[in-house]
């Protein structure tokens, strides 16, 4: 089985520790996708993963066998870089079959080797070019050719896609999917863009200051973040987050917003909690936009309307805060400027603690 | 008057008269263009202007006198007013035992300095790239860089003394294993081994900080893709960084070239003698017999004329194949 396996996972620069204690399991064939703003270590962790950075503490194995002091050539891993790494002076075959010619594999297994990874990645009429007649694109399946053809058990991918312009991403980002489920082969990527991480993935890894946040699916993570940070990080536009008190209502709990009352799922957290700072966290694509007169609506100040195209954003304020609606287009476009509040079923909204930022227990959505 | 019309009715004069237009809008926005750049940048035009002076004063402006090398020059009637000679100096020259023997020394010289000149910074800078101690490191550059520092009359000073008969510590450490003494820099055959020798130790150490600083331009992260796929460190030398700073180890090559005839002077006059003459007097030397200590300063030029020509094309060529063959190039 070749899958990778982090047990309390600890670096330090001297005395600054920059990684606390990370666990982890990647499956054999699983796309783990570790996500996180700049600086909280997924980069390091991915560089220790491929013996780039040295282990402080903690156990590393790969394939069943600890690794912390095996050398990176013979962990069996390959690395996209985020630049690419591909070498100027030798042209994409030359690229291709570094790996290969430094481990002196045969000649003739080499030549076959480019032949089929040129074929895969559709290099084949580049193979004389060097890297600096090609484009973003091509020099990024250059640099996964180079990692494929040796066809390693684990494969480890620094942030290729963050050179790339927006169209190219997201067409190399569906060429990496692809490869992927053609080799089956374990991967773990490392990106600050969780649009990536959602489409990637078969388990995204939350990774904040050093820590993981959560793991789960894309859609554990989209429906039932843990905390107000990956509620926060995840999704486009993220989560509205709104500092709310708990009151009592008609039918059960209120988060009191400015004056009005936004009613809440009846959460065993929420019992006699009266008082009790929260956070509200409302995903902008699940707030109804509601016009004056529409019984239930929470008031918002509308701002500014983006128009998508097929949807809109709405940028408002809601109790002092900013509060965004996603929203369609179709057929309702000129009534956009008249907005003056929305609604919400009470079991879309999720409810986190306002001190710990951790999501009040029962909350759990299925897909 | 017939007058060609194309398609759109437009006439060849009419499209003559816009092409003229539109060429001096482009030239006048061009002079635009350089004039707010001048008042924008012009800080940075006042810290070129030293150069520029010094450009024009000595190496362009003396180029005036050179005239004198097709000239039967006299000190007294000065640059213009002495009478032209055509190629007569240069006759002189190429019939002079003494000139052929300092071009064929200076062309052997410059060879050796290239030969084993060329290689030892860049063979430096490899091997300080490899220096894991940063306090070794910084000591070890310290060493190897200060010859450069010391005056080329304390060099001097430093190799006679070293290579002297009596005392010095080569003749010394020879008659430990039972060598007769040798009075080195008397003998022509030594002289050259010495002079390069004694150049690559003053020089070859900032040389390499050119190579070292296009070294730490290399991509870390070619070495650590290298390191995943496998490679030690002498392949890694050899299979990226070699290669990465190859660019640079071109252009020197090329300014190196354009210089081979610009034998060290001061060094030659410091270290030769009459008795390795024979060896050791290069074109440059020989211009200072003749022009400086003989007079015969029209003599001189036409050797330094000839000399820069032969510099200028072996720099052309070496350019040009260059160009060719690696696309780096000076120009």
């Amino acid at each position: 089985m070749s899958g990778v396996s982090l047990r309390n996972i600890v670096k330090r620069y001297g005395a600054v520790q920059v990684v606390h204690g990370i666990d982890l399991d990647v499956e054999e064939k699983e796309f783990v996708v570790l996500v996180g703003p700049s600086g909280c270590g997924k980069s390091t962790v991915l560089r220790m993963i491929a013996g780039l950075e040295e282990i402080s503490d903690g156990d590393l194995s790969i394939d069943g066998r600890q690794v912390n002091r095996v050398a990176p050539k013979d962990r069996d891993v390959a690395m996209v870089f985020q630049n690419y790494a591909l070498y100027p002076h030798l042209n994409v075959a030359d690229n291709i079959a570094f790996g290969l010619r430094i481990r002196k594999e045969p000649k003739d297994k080499i030549a076959a080797s480019i032949k089929e990874v040129g074929e895969i990645l559709g290099l084949t009429p580049y193979l004389e070019r060097k890297p600096s007649d090609l484009s973003g694109g091509q020099r990024l399946r250059v640099a996964m050719g180079r990692a494929i053809v040796r066809r390693p058990k684990v494969f480890l991918f620094d942030e290729p896609l963050s050179n790339l312009d927006a169209k190219l991403r997201t067409q190399m980002r569906a060429e990496i999917k692809r490869l992927h489920k053609r080799l089956g082969a374990t991967s773990i990527y490392v990106t600050h863009d969780q649009v990536e991480a959602m489409t990637l993935a078969d388990r995204i890894v939350v990774l904040h200051d050093g820590r993981i946040e959560q793991i789960g699916t894309p859609m554990e993570l989209f429906l039932n973040p843990a905390n107000a940070f990956v509620a926060g990080f995840l999704g486009s536009p993220p989560m509205n987050q709104i500092l709310a008190k708990v009151g009592t209502g008609a039918s059960g709990p209120v988060a009191e917003i400015g004056g009005q009352k936004l009613p809440l799922a009846n959460l065993p957290d929420l019992q006699n909690s009266v008082g009790r700072e929260v956070i509200v966290g409302i995903r902008p694509e699940f707030a109804n936009v509601a016009t004056e007169g529409m019984p239930g609506q929470i008031n918002i100040t509308l701002e500014l309307v983006e128009t998508l195209g097929s949807e809109a954003l709405l940028h408002a304020t809601l109790g002092g805060d900013p509060f965004v609606i996603r929203t369609d287009t179709l057929g309702k476009l000129r009534t956009l400027d008249a907005v003056t509040g929305f609604t919400i079923k009470p079991e879309l909204i999720k409810v986190f603690d306002g001190k710990s930022g951790m999501a009040l227990a029962g909350q759990v959505r299925k897909e | 008057m017939t007058v060609d019309q194309d398609r759109t009715g437009v006439t060849t004069e009419e499209l003559s008269a816009l092409a003229s237009e539109a060429l001096h809008h482009t030239e006048r926005s061009r002079m635009v263009r350089v004039g707010d750049h001048l008042k924008r940048e012009w800080q940075l035009y006042v810290l070129l202007l030293p150069t520029i002076i010094w450009l024009l004063v000595f190496l362009y402006k003396p180029m005036y006198g050179l005239q004198i090398a097709f000239k039967d020059y006299s000190v007294f009637r000065g640059v213009a007013n002495s009478p032209w000679i055509g190629l007569e100096h240069f006759h002189t020259l190429f019939g002079n035992d003494q000139f052929l023997r300092a071009l064929k020394n200076t062309v052997l010289i410059s060879i050796y300095s290239l030969m084993f000149g060329f290689p030892v910074p860049i063979i430096l800078a490899l091997m300080f790239n490899e220096i894991l101690n940063e306090k070794f490191k910084k000591f070890s550059q310290t060493i190897v860089y200060l010859p450069h520092f010391i005056s080329s009359v304390i060099i001097a000073g430093i190799v006679i003394t070293a290579f002297s008969p009596s005392a010095g510590i080569v003749n010394t450490v020879m008659g430990w294993f039972g060598v007769d003494s040798i009075y080195f820099l008397t003998k022509p055959e030594w002289f050259r081994p010495i002079f390069v020798g004694t150049t690559i130790w003053q020089e070859a150490g900032f040389q390499s900080i050119v190579y070292l600083a296009a070294i730490a331009g290399v991509s870390p992260t070619l070495y650590e893709s290298a390191v995943v796929d496998g490679a030690t460190r002498w392949q890694m030398m050899w299979k990226i960084t070699i290669p990465s700073i190859m660019p640079t180890i071109i252009i020197m090559l090329i300014i190196r070239i354009g210089n081979m005839l610009e034998v060290s002077f001061e060094m030659i006059i410091l270290l030769y003698q009459p008795a390795t003459y024979q060896t050791a007097d290069v074109v440059n030397t020989f211009i200072y017999r003749q022009g400086v200590q003989g007079g015969q300063y029209d003599m001189a030029a036409a050797a330094g004329l000839f000399n820069a020509v032969v510099a200028f094309v072996l720099v052309m060529t070496a350019n040009t194949i260059s160009k060719r063959y690696s696309r780096t190039s000076l120009w």
